[in-house]
């Protein structure tokens, strides 16, 4: 699944002129802003639609996890399960979310790995942090890096995966009911 | 009497007492009287499978470590050095050909014994430093069974097969749908946690009751979400004129010690997935098409080994309940790998057990949620203190299957009732 692991490439943004990598960061910032924004706010459709067809969201078990399918993970959403997934979170009987999580992302460090023209793919990285609140529950922070690999469809740009792993992802957690 | 408190009070036959969950001291007492006398599931061979291989384990509070020695051997230790009590192994799983301990660099091999002493001439030479004597010591009693290892830290009391008894007939049957006829655990592991007795995961393992209820957001039309790929719908939670499915056609099995399962919800495999023909096949091979159509039809859904061992047949997986304190419990899941299956089988399982047993699960999440709940509201100490297990009284029959046996309808309490006589005779037992 090396296709799923965007590894760094420390020279690949070299190839673009300073003028344009601060202009690139500055739209995938603007992009990643944009989707947190989406969580944040609970508009989890429309957090969806930011992903291509066949776009997977993964969070890993595992630190050094770099096999999706052969080993579990905290999340591993294709399609069908996100529907599933936003499907259930608007059930007035989703008891887990009676009452709702309140959620605050951030991130930063944000790093170019790699622009392939040919593709349209962009592959980035950068650091997040999320803050969890239900109320009668202690606030929760996770924090970690966000694995992003984004294709132009257009004037836009869409999801093709974002691997977010958790510093403790192999630790025992209560429910994590909103993207981390 | 226990240590002060009489624990028969809080033992009737179809209510148990709030104070079992509450109580810090009786979770104190259940540690030394149910998980280091009981016989309790701590991890699978698989998990070590070369010299060298070490797993880390608990047995209620209690730090272990299941580890193969240079005889092939697995050996389950207390994680704890000979000379001073120092945790010696600290990461989670590795390999090593000793295992050190960090404070004054004493070795241990995989069989507990030392290995070696530092500056040894500084002991007397009358303390003869004995390998087994201080070595890392090994659990009293442990048993593996078609690669599941259990242990018992009371060298005394029923043996493994008196305890499990007929129980142990849903480990056979588990291994036999593999077409190698083992099974592995090497699918990585999760874990989730929940604020609440460890009771509450036992006593919902094999709960029918709750499902069309707790799990009613993972509801897609008539039915829960779907499972495996290919097939026509989820586990059925309505009929056709939307009335609750009751489960109790798929019955429930309960067996002296609190053992026991819920009846299949589901024949499907994932027998219209591709795959499926290729997996008859190896069955059929080896077993003939009698044996293999015998071995396919599921029989159960969740199994209970108590105290602390649940494994799943729908998705298959071992699931197992690590009591932290009173009020603070972990479970981990492993998922079950068929060997000589095919591979998307199991790939497909992974992908299933993520949604339904992560800590980011669809359904899990709504179990931990009655979990909480049920630890806040047994802080009612006044008005009513009981616990109500009285579904099904008097409703069982013997079954002329399993060996002693008990069957009756699936939404039944017949199982709690069992889990709190065994409870109840383990934590009335002389240390």
């Amino acid at each position: 699944m090396a296709d799923l692991n965007t590894q760094p490439h420390a020279t690949a943004a070299r190839a673009l002129s300073p003028t344009d990598e601060l202009l690139l960061v500055r739209e995938l910032e603007r992009f990643v802003a944009f989707e947190l924004n989406l969580l944040d706010g609970r508009e989890f459709e429309a957090w969806c639609d930011l992903f291509t067809a066949d776009g997977i969201y993964w969070a890993p078990s595992r630190v050094e996890q770099d096999d999706p399918l052969g080993e579990v993970s905290l999340l591993y959403d294709d399609h069908e399960i996100r529907q599933m997934r936003f499907l259930r979170l608007r059930h007035p009987r989703v008891h887990a979310q009676v009452p709702f999580s309140r959620t605050s992302h951030m991130i930063g460090n944000l790093t170019i790995d790699e622009v392939n023209e040919d593709r349209g793919e962009i592959a980035f990285h950068c650091r997040f942090v999320m803050h969890d609140y239900r109320p009668e529950w202690a606030q929760r922070e996770f924090a970690g890096r966000y694995d992003y690999r984004l294709v132009r469809d257009g004037s836009s740009l869409k999801i093709k995966l974002k691997k977010a792993t958790v510093i403790n992802c192999d630790a025992m957690h209560f429910p994590i009911s909103i993207p981390l | 009497m226990t240590a002060g408190i009489d624990v028969r009070q809080f033992v009737k036959r179809d209510r148990v007492h709030r104070d079992i969950y509450e109580d810090p001291a009786i979770f104190e007492l259940e540690m030394d009287r149910v998980f280091a006398h009981a016989w309790v599931y701590v991890g699978h061979e698989s998990q070590v499978p070369n010299v060298g291989d070490f797993f880390c384990a608990n047995i209620g509070t209690q730090p272990l470590v299941m580890a193969r020695h240079t005889d092939n051997k697995v050996y389950v230790l207390h994680n704890r050095c000979g000379h001073r009590g120092v945790q010696v192994v600290n990461t989670q799983q590795g390999n090593a050909k000793l295992l050190r301990c960090m404070f004054h660099g004493w070795t241990f091999r995989a069989n507990g014994e030392v290995a070696g002493v530092t500056q040894p001439e500084g002991y007397a030479t009358d303390l003869k430093l004995d390998p087994v004597a201080y070595g890392m010591p090994k659990v009293a009693r442990m048993e593996s069974y078609l690669g599941f290892v259990f242990v018992s830290l009371s060298p005394t009391g029923p043996s493994f097969k008196e305890y499990f008894g007929g129980a142990l007939s849903a480990l056979d049957d588990l291994v036999a749908y593999a077409p190698d006829g083992e099974v592995e655990l090497t699918g990585g592991v999760l874990r989730y946690a929940y604020p609440g007795n460890w009771k509450f995961q036992a006593d919902n393992s094999c709960d029918m009751y709750h499902v069309v209820y707790s799990h009613e957001s993972s509801r897609k039309g008539n039915t829960q979400y779907i499972r495996r790929p290919g097939d026509a719908g989820g586990i059925p939670f309505f009929d056709n004129s939307n009335k609750v499915v009751t489960f109790d056609a798929s019955g429930l099995w309960a067996f002296d010690g609190g053992h026991g399962w819920e009846g299949a919800v589901t024949q499907s495999h994932g027998n219209n997935a591709p795959w499926y023909a290729d997996y008859v096949a190896l069955l059929e091979k080896k077993h003939g098409p009698e044996r293999t159509r015998e071995i396919l039809t599921r029989k159960r859904h969740n199994s209970i080994f108590y105290p602390n061992l649940v494994i799943q047949d729908l998705n298959m997986h071992v699931r197992l309940i690590r009591p932290i304190r009173v009020d603070l419990t972990e479970v981990v899941i492993f998922p079950i790998k068929l060997k000589g299956a095919p591979d998307e089988m199991f790939l497909e399982s992974v992908r299933m057990l993520n949604t339904t047993n992560s800590a980011a699960s669809l359904t899990q999440a709504d179990d931990v949620e009655a979990f909480a709940r049920g630890h806040a509201g047994l802080r009612t100490k006044n008005g009513n203190p009981w616990v109500l297990i009285a579904r099904g009284d008097g409703k069982e029959e013997n079954d002329p299957v399993y060996e002693n046996g008990l069957r009756t309808f699936g939404s039944s309490e017949l199982l709690l009732r069992k889990q709190y006589a065994s409870w109840l005779n383990w934590m009335t037992q002389e240390a």
